[in-house]
């Protein structure tokens, strides 16, 4: 009997959704703000399962690693944030197409 | 490992030790201290020789002592071990009549040799190193005689070819001299090579060099590998002794001076493979293909030679070639089976032969470096020394009955090849001593009859390159006058060896109670032969008129009145009509140099320059571009934009996730 | 301890060599300092056979390995000869920039100590690596083309990468790599092959044999005579060495199984360099080319499992570095009179230079096997065994070159001294005292080993019924 009144298809369908919305931005947009946004909501896609399994399984461990995700993507998103900001700092415009310094 | 089977009276011979090493103490004197020596270089080199003769003659008891038998191989002579080269590879000095006989020759003529280069090299450059290299060859030439196995023969053998070449290139800024000395070393190679492969053959039988090992098992051999045995020596012999088909580089190696081509190349080095036919006769005698093989080559060489020296001009060529020609006598002797034949040819040989040498030596010396016999003529007038000396050598050469050593010799051989059961060899032997008669006597007569020819023109003689013909290598340094060495240094030893020359074929005279035959009892094998279809006596009378018949050819060539009278035209006449064929000396030395030189040079050429940087290197770089390549490509994948890498991304993680859900799929 | 002096003098005087600050440069003290530390190691070497250093363990995981040096069987006599050879080549050079290429030639006799001494695996393949790279730097440093320097870094490294992949594989497989001369290794499993793999295309690029062999004729070629002397000498002989004591004494099976291929490379290495050096006309290049002929025989006495062309192949490896390095030393010495390798340019020197045409005389009459020099001994021997081990064909084979070896030496050896002088040659002056003196250690045991080569054979008749394997395995105890 699951403890659960919404069926677990339901989050895993809504977190395919919100995560693939996220890719798309990544690729789609060309501001880097967006694109920290979006891998935003795809870690929050992961989350939503972590939380959405830990509830169905009734077991912890989904919680923690919840928290780890929301912790690392705080940390990258300071540093993403940073490395945008030398970038507007040195070219004053922030579109990543034309940051191609990795190019072989 | 098998027991070893020595041959001869072992023991300790000082005078055998002495007779080795002095001429090479006298090489290393000379080459050390040659400078500093000057003239006394060529008294020492002489010396060391002399001492070495005597101290030959004082082994003579020892060389002839029997053996108490001790079961199958020839027992006779004083051995001596010395010391193990390797384990199966020991080394001895083995003194029989075989070795005795060529040692006397080696030293014996070696010493009146030196003597006379003492007078004909005086003045030259390198006095000294040319003593140092003559001692040398000595040395390496009583190596080869002296040792008790193959090994230590084959050492000899190659020291020889490399005192041979370092004497005919002994002008070496010649480029002719460095050809023919490196053609020489070259063609021996393929003999050392040969008598290489023997030994490797001998070994794998006997597991032992040693000649008492090789004999005593002769009998053990099969057929085939015998006759493999036998066929790779005689290639040794053949080349040394300039057989056919590796006779070119002989008269090529007339370039060094006069006396090395007595001692080296007439007298001793070139009856090399006389000499281990001979040692090795216990193989032969088991093998009648082996014998027929040699027998057949040396008749060719004997006929070839004795042809093609009647078409040459350079009174030196002339005797390389019939020195050629006799050693095929020598080898056709010992390879059918007369081996006392053989050896007495060879013996008489080095007398005769050296002596004409050092007749025309003397020709040469006071012609100023001429050696075309179209531009001498009239000499009997102004050298009557030379003269006696050239005729008594043409009377021994030719086989003119009892007058000379070279008809008891030549006669044991050609008799012997009748008695063995070769008519053929028999027939070519009788015909070219017809024709030796003939170009011998050629030679003479034109050197010595008629007018002086030395003042006339070259072309109306019919020689078209005069700077080629003849060795006038130092005729520079001639010209300028210097004080010549006594005449007599050289003509002394010319004197001397008109002796033997004369008169050492008698010891031939007598069939088996000959003292030749009693020399040689205990060394050959004396097989039971039927009795010849023709008698010794009548061989005789055939080849003495078939001798008669080639000296009437040359006079009525060359020594009646109008021939002698019209000289320069007749001689322009024959240079001119000189069948290419003969001139060419029957194209061997193309053929080797297109069969050969020319395979391999171009076969390197192909290698070095095509397969190496081409075709290996060309792989090697083709694995460096097709990384390079491969890297290109992996290239254009890096555009540095952020969003081709999170397209890729996906495109990678969409692949991931589609394969483990058709996998999951399967599985269930 | 005598092994270790061996081993760390040469590469410790070469480091300070290398750090001195150089404001003054000093050829002579340089080469003066080179000389005596060659001299020293020469004496060292002499005492040392049989000698022995271990510190074990050196490693313990994954495998067992120790520091392990010793001077036993034939790595004496390689050890010995690398110390002459490399005091023969200091003695007499010239070069610029000398006190940087002393330390080159120390740093190269060191570590070539160190592989031919070490009795451990793991230190064998570290040191074979290390000795390449003095011989990089002399190519990058004097060589002619840079190009050569990459050429011979990334063949023999690409074999000392295999070595190494080998060796590791082998230290895991048995547990330890101090394994050199002993007897009772025996390795097993799947994995064998590839060891064996590994290991011999290591030795063969180094030796090398076709066609492995590009890299050697423009190294030879390019690196300076006393660099290349020592090369050609003795590192070309670490393959060979390692072919013996490692290949067939831990793994006679695989090379056993190899053997036909390993004998139809050496054939073809045999003929392809006699016939190429004959139209060579760079006195180096023929040099270079008459060795891959020369250790292709080596190769094919190995490969043919008899006990007797074994024991020819140890004498050859001597003969053959002490004849390819007079040789070119000499050659070496000409170059460096005449400013031209070109046997085109170069002729009738021996006039004016007779001790200089004797020297180059008897390295090359030694290198085309004259009978009663050390090259006869050795290639008499192994044709000997491997007729014996019935390789009838090959032995007919490995005839054919002895002749093209007379004609391409004499070529060499006539092009460079006989013939006219040629006028615009800047002739200097004849050998001089210091050449002399470095030639004829060389020249002095060309002639002693070949008159009396009993002095270097280990075994005694009894032994022509042991296997190759035990030869080999009694060969580096």
């Amino acid at each position: 009997m699951s403890p659960m009144a919404v069926p677990i298809a339901d989050y895993v369908g809504l977190s395919a959704v919100i995560f693939f919305i996220g890719v798309a931005g990544v690729i789609v947009r060309r501001n880097p703000l967006i694109m920290l946004m979006s891998i935003e909501l795809m870690f929050n896609a992961a989350n939503l399962l972590f939380i959405a399994f830990s509830r169905a399984w009734l077991h912890n461990a989904g919680h923690i690693f919840a928290f780890l995700v929301i912790t690392v993507a705080a940390a990258e998103a300071a540093i993403g944030l940073a490395i945008v900001v030398t970038v507007f700092r040195t070219s004053r415009h922030v579109d990543v197409d034309d940051i191609a310094l990795m190019k072989g | 490992m098998p027991v070893h089977h020595v041959m001869g009276n072992e023991g300790n011979y000082p005078y055998l030790l002495a007779l080795w090493l002095l001429p090479l103490a006298g090489a290393i004197v000379n080459w050390a201290f040659g400078p500093q020596l000057k003239s006394a270089a060529g008294a020492l080199g002489s010396a060391a020789i002399g001492v070495a003769f005597v101290a030959t003659v004082l082994m003579w008891g020892a060389a002839t002592q029997s053996v108490p038998s001790t079961g199958g191989v020839n027992l006779v002579g004083a051995h001596q071990t010395l010391f193990s080269w390797l384990p199966g590879f020991d080394f001895g000095l083995l003194m029989d009549p075989l070795s005795l006989l060529w040692a006397l020759i080696i030293t014996g003529v070696g010493f009146l040799i030196h003597v006379y280069s003492i007078g004909y090299m005086d003045g030259d450059n390198a006095f000294a190193r040319f003593f140092a290299y003559m001692n040398f060859f000595v040395f390496a030439m009583l190596t080869l005689v002296l040792s008790d196995n193959f090994v230590g023969l084959l050492i000899g053998w190659g020291l020889v070819g490399l005192a041979s070449y370092f004497l005919i290139g002994f002008w070496f800024f010649k480029p002719s001299a460095v050809a023919a000395a490196r053609k020489a070393f070259v063609l021996n190679v393929v003999g050392d090579v040969g008598i290489m492969f023997a030994i490797f053959m001998i070994f794998a039988s006997v597991h032992s060099t040693g000649f008492g090992d090789a004999f005593a098992f002769a009998g053990s051999y099969n057929t085939g590998w015998l006759f493999a045995i036998c066929l790779t020596l005689f290639i040794g012999a053949a080349a040394k002794s300039a057989q056919i088909p590796l006779q070119t580089w002989l008269p090529d190696a007339m370039e060094g001076p006069t006396p090395v081509s007595a001692l080296i190349h007439a007298a001793t080095m070139v009856t090399a493979g006389v000499y281990l036919i001979a040692r090795c006769a216990p193989l032969w005698s088991q093998n009648q293909d082996a014998q027929m093989l040699v027998g057949v080559i040396g008749a060719l060489t004997a006929l070839l030679g004795a042809i093609l020296g009647c078409a040459q001009w350079d009174i030196k060529r002339i005797l390389a070639y019939s020195t050629m020609s006799q050693i095929g006598y020598m080898i056709m002797g010992v390879g059918v089976g007369a081996y006392e034949g053989g050896v007495a040819h060879f013996f008489t040989h080095a007398f005769f032969k050296a002596q004409l040498f050092l007749g025309s030596g003397i020709i040469i010396h006071a012609l100023n470096n001429e050696q075309d016999v179209r531009r001498m003529g009239g000499l009997i007038k102004t050298m009557p020394f030379a003269f006696v000396a050239m005729l008594t050598g043409v009377i021994a050469i030719s086989g003119i009955p009892y007058l000379g050593s070279g008809f008891f010799s030549k006669d044991l051989v050609i008799q012997g090849a009748l008695q063995h059961g070769h008519p053929w060899l028999y027939a070519i032997a009788l015909i070219t001593a017809g024709i030796t008669a003939y170009y011998m006597c050629r030679m003479l007569f034109v050197t010595f009859l008629g007018q002086y020819r030395g003042n006339v023109d070259p072309s109306d003689l019919g020689i078209r390159h005069p700077e080629l013909a003849g060795t006038s290598a130092h005729a520079a340094e001639h010209d300028e006058v210097h004080a010549h060495a006594p005449a007599w240094l050289m003509n002394v030893p010319v004197g001397i060896l008109i002796v033997p020359t004369v008169l050492i074929g008698w010891l031939m005279f007598g069939g088996e109670n000959s003292p030749w035959a009693h020399f040689f009892a205990q060394q050959f094998p004396h097989p039971a032969l039927p009795a010849a279809p023709i008698s010794e006596t009548l061989t005789a009378v055939i080849a003495f008129a078939l001798v008669i018949v080639g000296i009437a050819i040359a006079w009525a060539r060359y020594g009646v009145a109008p021939a002698q009278q019209n000289a320069v035209e007749r001689l322009r006449q024959e240079s001119v009509r000189m069948p290419a064929v003969l001139t060419n000396a029957f194209y061997f030395d193309y053929a080797i140099d297109w069969l050969f030189v020319r395979t391999s040079q171009l076969l390197g050429t192909l290698f070095g320059r095509f397969l190496d940087p081409q075709v290996i290197d060309g792989a090697v770089r083709e694995t460096a571009f097709s990384a390079q390549w491969l890297g290109t490509l992996v290239r254009s994948f890096q555009t540095g934009l952020l969003r081709t890498y999170a397209f890729l991304l996906v495109i990678g993680a969409t692949c991931f996730m589609v394969y483990y859900a058709v996998a999951m799929g399967a599985a269930k | 301890m005598i092994v270790l002096a061996l081993v760390l003098l040469p590469i410790l005087a070469g480091i300070i060599m290398l750090l001195i600050p150089a404001r003054e440069e000093n050829p002579v003290l340089a080469k003066g300092a080179g000389t005596v530390i060659a001299l020293i190691e020469f004496a060292l070497a002499l005492g040392a056979r049989d000698s022995e250093f271990s510190l074990r363990p050196w490693l313990s995981r994954p495998f067992e390995s120790s520091f392990h040096f010793g001077a036993t069987g034939i790595s004496f006599w390689i050890v010995l000869l690398l110390a002459v050879v490399t005091f023969s080549a200091i003695l007499a050079m010239s070069v610029p920039r000398q006190r940087q290429f002393v330390a080159q030639m120390l740093l190269l006799e060191g570590t070539m100590m160190g592989v031919f001494l070490a009795k451990d695996l793991l230190l064998f393949a570290l040191f074979w690596d290390l000795m390449l790279l003095p011989v990089f730097f002399g190519l990058l440093g004097w060589g002619e083309h840079p190009a050569t320097a990459w050429r011979y870094f990334i063949y023999n490294f690409a074999g000392g990468l295999a070595l190494l992949l080998a060796t590791a594989t082998f230290g895991v497989l048995f547990g330890s790599t101090d394994v050199i001369g002993r007897t009772d290794v025996h390795v097993v499993g799947s994995w064998v092959p590839w060891i064996f793999i590994g290991f011999a295309f290591a030795f063969l690029v180094k030796t090398p044999v076709w066609p492995l062999h590009t890299w050697m004729p423009p190294t030879y070629s390019n690196t300076p005579p006393p660099m290349v002397a020592v090369v050609s000498a003795v590192q070309s002989k670490a393959g060979l060495y390692g072919l013996i004591v490692i290949c067939m004494a831990f793994m006679p099976d695989y090379l056993k199984a190899y053997a036909g291929v390993l004998i139809v490379l050496g054939v073809i290495s045999l003929l392809y360099g006699a016939v190429v050096s004959l139209v060579q006309n760079d006195t180096k290049r023929i040099v270079a080319y008459s060795s891959l002929s020369h250790l292709g025989l080596i190769v094919v006495a190995i490969c043919s499992f008899n006990a007797i062309a074994l024991q020819g192949a140890l004498i050859y490896i001597i003969a053959h570095g002490l004849f390819s390095a007079g040789m070119f030393l000499t050659l070496g010495y000409v170059e460096a009179r005449e400013d031209t390798r070109s046997l085109v340019r170069l002729g009738g020197l021996g006039a004016v230079n007779p001790k200089l045409a004797g020297a180059l005389c008897i390295t090359s009459l030694a290198a085309l096997g004259l009978p009663g020099l050390a090259g006869f001994v050795g290639e008499i021997v192994i044709l000997t065994g491997v007729f014996q081990a019935g390789f009838i064909w090959v032995t007919i084979l490995a005839l054919i070159p002895i002749v093209i070896a007379a004609a391409y030496m004499l070529r060499l050896f006539q092009g460079v001294m006989n013939g006219p002088e040629v006028e615009d040659l800047p002739v200097r002056r004849d050998l001089t005292w210091l050449e002399g003196i470095a030639l004829a250690p060389i020249v002095l045991a060309l002639v002693v080993l070949g008159v009396n080569p009993h002095a270097l054979t280990t075994f005694d008749p009894a032994q022509y019924n042991a296997t190759q394997t035990q030869v080999a395995q009694g060969v580096a105890r």
